[in-house]
């Protein structure tokens, strides 16, 4: 069947940036700051992203805990990543985190305060010191002073226009955007000499996520199919609280245990405990040192773990008890969660004064695109920044280091973009021909007469991986959930057909593209975490349950054709290499089960 | 504190909600519009009734002063002008910088209201 | 946890403005937990009965404030409110719609734009803490957390009978006119974004999903224009 050269309007940006959370719209402030002409895309309207459900803790050393540094902040990072950070991107979270936060007061964010001009600072989830600071607004307030700066810069944003790849000329170099203009169903390629991608992460992959819908990786997979390299793919960080009821709710993180006891403000305090259908204190036996207040990647587990050996609620979950002596505090400071938990468990539990029901979820991305310490990535004219570039965070987050990261290099891959535009110089406008021709393929669902419907197939993907490349794996189901993709990308995916036929807001044409997308990370993922023989971290495999030093080391994915080519890198390391500054007692850590 | 701290609303509930702005709105208008129309009506009555230029109309409506006498038209005057009155002072009130709770202030208005209409009515009943 | 299921119908109001004269509305049956919400219902659809079906969501826990649906004729997160036996689902008004539910933003930004709400300074910003008392901070941040999600306006009986931007657009300005770093006349703006059409009728505060009262912002503005704001602009 002969489909026509489908409708492609061509436009024009020196940067253009996909993605309208804060690393993207950071790096738009920045790109217009230097000089260049910046187009934004907006996957929905451009408040629908992740950064906007963030609790919007913001970890940076303020100088208002004279205990805490630099130097301990990269410690921290470091000791929670499990060694295999990119180095140097953590040294410079910790070093630029401040400078940004006070950006953000600059564009009029009121941070939370004790005293007019000190700041109101509060302790993470597996962090050493009191570092976090925050606003009552949260993720909204960051999203919103950001959204009226772009505004007052009368930066061009285009709302539900989806990047669906990046056009390159023969050299590899990006030319340019191929978008869809979903609220028309028309295509748009935008020529420019430099495209950001701050698509954020993968949580949408699977069947329990905290993230917003649109978060299916489709920048990771962009670039992976551009040619850039990915790193440490296979970690995948799981909140290890999160709502188990309404539906509509269900995954939404609740944050850490820590916040709901005095372990909140105080890093020797109890964070709220956490227990099983038998009433036990199961994380006791997972971190007997910082108990429920131990990092994300042990909590999540060890709650998986029990709900997996049938010790959890008839829902599903496991239970939190909090301290309910600290409501006044959790109500002035984040009212917002009070509320949801108000709606959706009762008062009691809103008042901290009844168990709260709880179950992990799929949060963050841990990998992402190999980025250097400027956001480029290996592809020329490609740069990375936010969940979707990876390294900062290594094998495991600390809880408040989003926000300062998607500010830093949000900031750092605009700078980087708009100066490797002034230095292109004039250029002419390249790669039409190939931006419709891949245009024409993603049209093919369209235009099917029958065929499976994606949102079926996106279930599917969705429980393989949450069964098998989720908190806990094992050689032989990932091999298994390989083999199962492989069967998808072979037969399912070229029978994909669209029930509607207008072009308009068409969802299963948007999902039936986000389909490879999802299936390329997933592919990648399961791959590199077959790889990974060791349990670090996120990774956890029941069949190498131990850290094995011999995988300090990074794992890294890059196409190669029709094939996905794996290897095992060095760590990046600071240049000149210089020792990691112990801060801190280096506290016992329970072997995993 | 913490017994008595006010948790946020729930509101997972609103298509259900009564919409107290919504009717208090309603009523003022409705009230305002009762008042304009009596004013009108009572002006031309009144001159109906006492000018002597107008006898013969006076002669051709004997309906006239039984009408003026209904209690529950008095009832209903009554109301108007209380609820009126009174929710615009408060309007007037809240943007001078009061609090006034917009639900409870709703319906303690109505009821002040109410009872200056029933008063009408126990009055005609002659009580 | 409740753990029935109910069955509801939803009355769904379709229309493609480039294909269909004029708008229908098609009716659904959809079972589930009871504790569901209007967007599960929606998604139901979707997923099951309607596949071309136009809706709009993301977060789906009441933070983006773009799932904003009218049920039953109320404006409401279609993520937060809970289902109901008998649903009728339609757009918010009085946006132009792009297809079925989902309504075009774009006049929305540009009022938004327009309103110019970044501090107005008139000294530079010194990179460090400002000196903004703790309780006024908080308060700045209640402010700010305002969704955009447009329910207010919406629900607004004078934007419906009056020329006047709406309930939200005030909110954001009150936002910036207490914000001790600002010193744009935000007064001057509230007027001429129609705010004296206000009924004070706090419809907006009673359906605001956040909590806010957009009515209370514009009480205080008036006052303003009474006594004065206290402010250099």
């Amino acid at each position: 069947m002969v489909i026509n050269q489908p409708e492609m309007a061509i436009e024009h940006a020196d940067v253009l940036i996909a993605g309208s959370g804060a690393a993207g719209m950071r790096a738009a402030i920045a790109a217009h700051d230097a000089g260049a002409n910046v187009v934004l895309l907006a996957k929905g309207p451009r408040r629908a992203n992740h950064t906007r459900m963030s609790g919007g803790r913001y970890n940076a050393v303020s100088g208002f805990n004279p205990q805490d540094s630099t130097d301990a902040f990269f410690a921290d990072t470091l000791e929670s990543g499990v060694g295999i950070n990119n180095y140097r991107m953590a040294r410079v979270l910790a070093d630029e985190a401040m400078d940004r936060a006070f950006d953000l007061e600059g564009y009029g964010l009121a941070w939370d305060r004790t005293d007019p001009s000190k700041y109101y600072l509060s302790m993470t989830g597996g962090g050493n010191f009191v570092r976090s600071m925050g606003s009552v607004d949260e993720g909204i307030g960051i999203t919103e002073v950001m959204l009226h700066q772009m505004h007052a810069r009368g930066i061009r944003v285009c709302d539900f226009h989806m990047l669906t790849d990046v056009i390159q000329d023969d050299d590899g170099r990006v030319v340019g955007g191929l978008a869809i203009d979903l609220s028309r169903g028309v295509w748009r390629f935008f020529s420019s000499g430099a495209v950001i991608i701050a698509t954020g992460g993968t949580s949408q992959l699977y069947e329990t996520s905290s993230g917003p819908a649109i978060n299916t990786g489709d920048g990771i997979a962009i670039a992976l199919r551009a040619g850039a390299e990915l790193v440490d793919i296979e970690f995948m960080q799981f909140i290890p609280i999160s709502f188990v009821y309404p539906p509509s709710a269900r995954g939404y993180t609740l944050t850490e245990p820590a916040h709901y006891g005095k372990r909140h403000t105080d890093p020797n305090a109890e964070a709220a405990h956490l227990l099983n259908n038998k009433g036990e204190r199961f994380a006791l036996r997972h971190d007997p040192v910082r108990k429920e207040g131990s990092t994300r990647d042990v909590l999540a587990r060890a709650i998986m773990l029990e709900i997996l050996e049938g010790r959890g609620t008839p829902e599903g979950g496991v239970l939190m008890v909090p301290d309910a002596a600290v409501f006044d505090s959790f109500l002035k400071e984040r009212p917002i969660y009070v509320k949801r938990l108000l709606e959706n468990y009762g008062e009691a539990q809103a008042r901290l004064q009844a168990p709260i029901q709880v179950m992990p979820s799929a949060l963050y991305t841990l990998g992402g695109v190999v980025v250097d310490t400027w956001c480029r990535s290996g592809v020329p004219g490609l740069f990375v920044s936010g969940e979707a570039a990876g390294g900062v965070h290594g094998a495991n987050r600390l809880g408040g280091s989003s926000m300062p990261d998607i500010q830093v290099f949000g900031r750092r891959s605009g700078m980087a973009a708009a100066e490797d535009v002034r230095a292109l110089g004039a250029r002419e406008v390249r790669g039409i021909e190939r931006a419709k021709a891949r245009a024409q393929t993603l049209e093919a669902a369209m235009h099917r007469p029958d065929g499976v419907r994606p949102p079926e197939v996106k279930k599917r993907i969705q429980k393989l991986m949450w069964d098998h490349v989720g908190l806990v794996r094992s050689g032989p189901r990932l091999e298994e959930t390989l083999r199962a993709f492989r069967e998808i990308r072979e037969q399912v995916l070229p029978n994909l057909k669209v029930t509607a036929k207008s072009r308009v807001l068409n969802r299963e044409w948007m999902e039936a593209i986000e389909l490879e997308n999802l299936l390329d990370i997933g592919e990648a993922m399961a791959a590199s975490s077959l790889q990974r023989k060791e349990t670090r971290g996120a990774h956890y495999r029941t069949d190498f349950p131990a850290l094995d030093p011999q995988w300090t080391a990074n794992i890294v994915v890059q196409r190669k054709g029709a094939n996905l080519n794996i290897e095992k890198r060095a760590v990046v390391t600071l240049d000149p290499p210089s020792a990691v500054p112990a801060a801190f007692p280096q506290p016992a850590r329970a072997a995993a089960r | 504190m913490s017994a008595a701290a006010r948790l946020p609303r729930n509101t997972t509930r609103q298509t259900d909600v009564v919409q107290h702005g919504t009717i208090a709105r309603i009523l003022h208008r409705i009230t305002g519009s009762v008042i304009v129309v009596f004013v009108l009506v009572h002006v031309v009555a009144q001159s109906v009734l006492q000018v002597p230029a107008f006898a013969a109309v006076k002669a051709g409506a004997p309906w006239l002063p039984v009408v003026q006498n209904q209690s529950w038209i008095h009832a209903l005057l009554y109301f108007s002008i209380v609820f009126h009155t009174l929710y615009g002072l408060k309007l007037l009130l809240t943007e001078l910088g009061v609090r006034i709770g917009y639900r409870v202030s709703v319906w303690a208005i109505v009821a002040v209201s109410a009872l200056f209409g029933l008063r009408e009515v126990l009055r005609y009943a002659g009580l | 946890m409740t753990t029935t299921t109910i069955t509801v119908t939803a009355e769904i109001r379709r229309f493609d403005p480039a294909q269909d004269a004029e708008p229908h509305y098609q009716q659904f049956q959809v079972t589930g937990m009871d504790n569901m919400r209007v967007l599960d219902v929606i998604r139901s659809v979707y997923e099951n009965q309607a596949g071309d079906l136009a809706y709009q969501f993301a977060c789906r826990i009441g933070r983006c404030g773009t799932c904003g649906v009218r049920v039953n004729g109320v404006p409401v997160l279609a993520c937060q409110e809970r289902c109901k036996p008998h649903m009728r689902i339609e757009p918010l008004t009085p946006f132009p719609v792009l297809r079925d539910l989902v309504i075009d933003r774009t006049e929305v930004e540009a009022r938004y734009s327009e309103l110019h709400l970044t501090p107005q300074r008139t000294q530079a910003y010194t990179g460090k803490a400002e000196a903004i008392e703790p309780a006024l901070a908080e308060h700045l941040c209640h402010l700010d957390s305002c969704l955009a999600c447009m329910v207010c306006v919406s629900a607004c009986p004078a934007v419906a009978e009056r020329p006047f931007d709406g309930p939200a657009f005030v909110l954001k300005l009150r936002h910036m006119a207490k914000h001790p770093a600002d010193h744009g006349n935000r007064l001057q703006q509230a007027v001429d974004g129609g705010m004296l059409e206000c009924f004070g009728c706090d419809l907006c505060t009673q359906l605001c999903p956040a909590d806010l009262s957009p009515a209370q912002a514009i009480r205080e503005f008036r006052k303003e224009l009474v006594f004065g704001t206290g402010k250099e602009s």
